[in-house]
């Protein structure tokens, strides 16, 4: 099959009637939860994950896919106009954003940054198309040592770039893998760490553990500060970019897509880490530098098309390998294995309308978010106006519901509001989530690589070193993780928040 | 005692628990690893990180010695907001999911950050259980529990 007739398969799935308004749904809810601070894509998307059991795979991704993506136009609105970021891909681009509101340039910095990201998911699923197919031929070449390899280097990849100190989060990594063991194991089918629960004897459930880690304890945070936001109050008539504005902005744009898409692509990367690259990019590239954070369009631009770029790319990883490059990732493959879909380098020969639908509706995505964002914006900005203490208990009554639903099962409740307060306590002490839950989830598929090169090998370590893509991939993975030992080269870049 | 410290030690008991727990599964040998395996060879390292991080806190260099409860003043809130939740996984399947949630919004609403009015709070409870009765019990087919009302 060649691109077009590719493409032609990919409509003719998005343009069934209940993909469309799965589509529609997701970037809907997408852009309301990247508006809304204190709820982010990731604890929606398992929250919804229990009401996909009942809609086909195909649906269920596009609309899960479109809530990832759509919160990364949603959460430009709350940075630009509040100062606060809807979610953490949109730190960046308050330093520029609300500066340009403040100026009274609230519409062009929305419109750019909606245009910015239409740009730049349109540019990035044409490169999903033109790069997965051949990567995942490449993959099916992959035994267990280089799975397993791959793997660690994406865990390696988000210690590097978490924000704090490293230690912590490999010690998160650890905590996560060792998580991932509890329960039945598959393959002695001896029972792990479960003390005759019942509940864990399937393991511990990814939901429960990320709405507790970042839906209960965000919003335990969200009481104990109680912050006051105040709305910038701007007039939002003109919102098309004038054409000084685009001539600033187009290659912004287009750099922010590339930096954003590799970084997207590449595990343990991810919207936010690409956002705070490309700004830093865009200030290398600038004629005028200076100007960054006092209301540069550029500064808006950039990472706003980069985060989206980013959170298409990440695509690539999961449809072609089986393996997910972020959190949001991580809940999307644990979605697919719900629904009996084997993920790997075969998925895109086995299952081809899951994988070109999904792609087809990141296009018709995209212009929905485009007519959601700018003609809109006056609705979310409504939104945005509601006060926390009447949202709050909204927000945990859907936590509870969420998990609740997964299994009818009280205990899996219990879990979650214990690791709300595990998740409380580790922002407290500046421990990240990002790199537990990416390793949690990993953790099967780490055990089962590691345990079968072994078997392979006749016990022997030396089988990550002799063949040569796992060799690269540990090469690259011990090279991170001894860097920041190395005098002159302490300073990590600081890759913000990543949850 | 500071905080970095503190965390360290607590991360590191639980390496050990982890180390000690692990020994008692089987754990195969290197040509055929068994379950007990990797379980141990995350805790040793957890053990050997937080030690790293033990020794990193003792040397003082963190600038930030504050507290991170200082700026806490709400713990109280903090504390009431969990039991409730604890009390609504709890009361659930006995209350049902319409009183269970009602009680569990009008609580939150009343006495969780700012107390909004009886009226409003009543109001908003009822709408808001309703809705979600809809949406996740008649329109997603959500297995809800029924209670004492039996629905």
């Amino acid at each position: 099959m060649d691109f077009f007739s590719n493409l032609q398969l990919a409509f003719s799935v998005i343009f069934q009637p209940d993909n469309l308004l799965f589509c529609f749904i997701g970037c809907v809810i997408g852009t309301l939860v990247g508006v809304l601070p204190g709820l982010g894509p990731v604890a929606t998307i398992s929250l919804l994950l229990p009401s996909t059991f009942h809609i086909s795979p195909v649906s269920a991704i596009i609309m899960l896919g479109g809530i990832y993506y759509g919160a990364m136009y949603g959460g430009s609105i709350t940075s630009i106009l509040v100062n606060i970021p809807g979610e953490a891909a949109s730190v960046v681009t308050c330093l520029d954003g609300y500066q340009m509101a403040r100026q009274g340039r609230a519409g062009p910095a929305l419109g750019i940054s909606a245009f910015g990201s239409f740009i730049a998911g349109t540019l990035a699923t044409v490169l999903i198309m033109m790069i997965a197919p051949p990567l995942a031929r490449f993959a099916l070449e992959f035994g267990p040592p280089e799975y397993f390899a791959l793997m660690f280097l994406g865990l390696t990849v988000l210690t590097y770039l978490a924000s704090g100190s490293m230690v912590k989060a490999l010690m998160m990594a650890c905590v996560g893998i060792f998580l991932g063991t509890v329960g039945t194991d598959t393959i002695s089918g001896i029972e792990r760490f479960t003390y005759r629960s019942y509940t864990l004897m399937d393991g511990i459930g990814l939901i429960p553990v990320i709405m507790g880690l970042f839906g209960i304890s965000e919003v335990l945070l969200n009481i104990e500060e109680a912050s006051k936001q105040e709305i910038y109050q701007a007039s939002l008539s003109n919102l098309l970019p004038t054409l000084r504005d685009w001539k600033d902005s187009i290659f912004s744009i287009m750099r922010g897509t590339f930096v954003g898409f590799f970084l997207g692509i590449l595990p343990g990367g991810g919207a936010v880490i690409a956002s705070f690259a490309s700004y830093a990019v865009e200030k290398k590239f600038s004629k005028h530098p200076e100007r960054f954070g006092s209301g540069a369009i550029e500064g808006v631009a950039a990472p706003e098309a980069a985060n989206n770029a980013a959170s298409q790319g990440a695509f690539i990883p999961l449809l072609t390998l089986g393996i997910p490059a972020n959190v949001v990732m991580a809940i999307l493959l644990g979605a697919l294995l719900i629904h009996n879909i084997k993920v790997g380098p075969l998925l895109i020969k086995d299952h081809p309308t899951l994988f070109w639908g999904v792609l087809g509706s990141m296009y018709v995505g995209n212009v929905m978010l485009l007519v959601l964002n700018v003609p809109l914006i006056g609705i979310w900005v409504k939104i945005l106006k509601i006060p926390y203490p009447i949202l709050f208990p909204l927000i945990l009554l859907f936590c509870l519901i969420g998990v609740y639903s997964v299994n009818n099962n009280i205990y899996e409740v219990v879990i979650m509001i214990l690791f709300g307060v595990v998740g409380y306590l580790m922002k407290k002490f500046a421990y990240e989530g990002a790199p537990l839950i990416l390793a949690f989830v990993l953790s099967p598929l780490l055990e089962n690589a590691l345990r079968q090169s072994l078997i392979m090998s006749n016990g022997d370590f030396s089988i990550f070193f002799s063949r040569p893509i796992s060799l690269l991939l540990i090469l690259a993975s011990l090279f991170l993780l001894f860097l920041p030992l190395l005098p002159g080269l302490r300073k990590r870049p600081q890759g913000g928040n990543l949850d | 005692m500071k905080p970095e410290r503190t965390s360290s030690l607590v991360w590191l008991g639980f390496a050990v628990l982890i180390c000690i727990e692990s020994l008692r599964l089987p754990r195969g040998s290197l040509r055929e690893p068994g379950p007990g395996f990797l379980p141990l060879l995350v805790g040793v390292i957890l053990a050997g990180l937080s030690t790293i991080s033990l020794v990193q806190a003792q040397a003082g260099s963190s600038a930030d010695g504050k507290s991170p409860w200082a700026a806490s003043k709400r713990w109280k809130k903090l504390l009431w907001v969990l039991f409730s939740l604890l009390a609504y996984a709890l009361a659930l399947e006995t209350l049902g999911f319409l009183l269970a949630t009602f009680l569990l919004l009008l609580f939150l609403f009343r006495f969780g950050m700012e107390p909004q009015r009886w009226s409003w709070a009543i109001a908003g409870s009822a709408i808001a259980s309703l809705f979600c009765y809809a949406v996740f019990e008649l329109w997603l087919r959500t297995q809800l529990p029924g209670g004492i009302l039996g629905f």
